[in-house]
């Protein structure tokens, strides 16, 4: 059954959906329908809201503690450790996300790796320039996603295979370790672009013109590595930056 | 705490979230888990699994938490979809039986609760629902409240209120018709 072009059953389905009358294989199908219809997810959306403060009135309920100790034991098991932010589908979820929003407004570039935040943030990042004046290139802003100051600043000319790294905070850098820069390809594993210069500004050199090395590359990362970088060619270390990679006209 | 001031609190706490922050996490479970506690186990009816399912959602809620955007919903109408999604596919699960839907239903709101009518009448976010709720033939908003905090299914529906099934599927199609032009107008 195919519902795009039907809004009446559209609708329909998306209140029973949210009241919860919808259910079984129904259900299941509707959740697929939902990931690929804008129209169908808004629909959904709106339902939810019409119906959720209904959820007001029912009488709060304490949990036990050991809910809580549970989830912070489960947090604990999968946020850290080994498995580090890599495997972390949110994570590059977050980067897809700031990486696609942003690259659609080109003339300024702002960074945001995490969603708006209603508080008072700090002012989005802008690169203003007079489009004459900066030459056809990619940038990518890295910043710290705790603090959202940005660290360091990357860019490259689309012809050129010279990655020019300019570091904004010098403090980045750790004693007895180095920060290494990775491209953070839109399929595939991160590739190391090499290590970041403990120099102010400093040019490392692609393994290709940056319009063949970067142009499937939405985002770039670094991460804390021994010295010299990793030994593996892959991320070993925790993220420390990360920033989106557009492409400047 | 004022609804806004709580909305704009779980809002920014949710934002922290997606930035990893887990005291924001422990805090926002704090502000929101007794309610959306009470919501799950309204649906599935007992204490261990209305567990399971509050542990679950704040792990989603945590991992969805940079997927949250504030202008499409207030954050405890999203944080009640997730937990109402998840119980409803709770009810789902093979072992899960009531044989007695009158008696569960009996048991979810015991004669000492005022019902979740009553209190809607006084939750201000919930003032234009409640309303237009009133609006409402009796035998449609009974479906629907009972399919909303109870999770009654249709054929549940039909079951408890000892109609046909055809019927049911109508008051309940028709009432929230009637619920979404009301609530519409109402802006």
């Amino acid at each position: 059954m195919k519902i795009t072009g039907k809004p009446e059953l559209q609708e329909r389905l998306a209140a029973e959906y949210a009241l919860g009358t919808l259910r079984g294989a129904a259900r299941r199908r509707f959740e697929r329908w939902l990931r690929e219809d804008a129209s169908l997810a808004l629909a959904a959306s709106r339902w939810q809201s019409r119906l959720a403060p209904l959820a007001e009135a029912v009488a709060p309920v304490a949990p036990p503690a050991r809910v809580w100790r549970a989830i912070r034991d489960r947090l604990g098991a999968s946020g850290t450790a080994k498995r580090g932010i890599w495997d972390n589908v949110a994570f590059w979820r977050a980067l897809g996300l700031a990486a696609s929003g942003t690259a659609g407004a080109l003339l300024a570039a702002t960074v945001l790796l995490a969603p708006q935040d209603p508080q008072p943030a700090p002012p989005p990042i802008v690169l203003r320039s007079p489009s004459g004046e900066i030459p056809a290139s990619y940038l990518a802003l890295l910043s710290d996603p705790k603090t959202q100051k940005p660290v360091l600043l990357v860019s490259a000319g689309r012809q050129s295979d010279q990655l020019w790294v300019k570091t904004l905070d010098p403090a980045i850098h750790v004693a007895g370790k180095s920060l290494e820069l990775w491209a953070l390809p839109k399929d595939g594993a991160p590739k190391s672009l090499g290590l970041v210069s403990a120099a102010e500004k400093a040019v490392l050199k692609l393994a290709a013109a940056a319009d063949q090395s970067l142009a499937q590359v939405p985002a770039l990362a670094v991460s804390l590595e021994p010295r010299g970088g990793s030994p593996t060619g892959a991320p070993t270390g925790p993220v420390l930056f990360t920033g989106p990679c557009i492409k400047y006209w | 705490m004022a609804d806004d001031a709580l909305k704009a609190q779980l809002t920014t706490l949710l934002a922290a979230c997606a930035r990893r922050d887990q005291a924001a996490l422990a805090r926002l479970y704090e502000l929101s888990a007794p309610k959306l506690f009470g919501v799950a186990l309204r649906i599935v009816r007992r204490e261990d699994w209305a567990e399971d399912v509050l542990q679950e959602c704040y792990l989603k809620i945590w991992n969805h938490a940079p997927e949250y955007r504030a202008g499409l919903a207030s954050p405890m109408t999203w944080m009640t979809s997730i937990v109402r999604n998840r119980c409803l596919d709770w009810l789902r699960r093979p072992n899960f039986e009531v044989a007695d839907v009158d008696a569960a239903v009996a048991n979810a709101t015991p004669s000492t609760d005022e019902g979740p009518l009553a209190r809607l009448e006084r939750a201000s976010e919930a003032a234009g629902i409640a309303d237009c709720l009133k609006g409402l033939e009796a035998k449609q908003r009974q479906a629907i409240v009972l399919a909303f905090y109870d999770g009654l299914s249709h054929s549940e529906l039909a079951r408890h209120l000892r109609e046909p099934l055809g019927t049911v599927k109508t008051w309940v199609r028709r009432g929230l018709l009637k619920l979404r032009s009301c609530l519409d107008n109402s802006r």
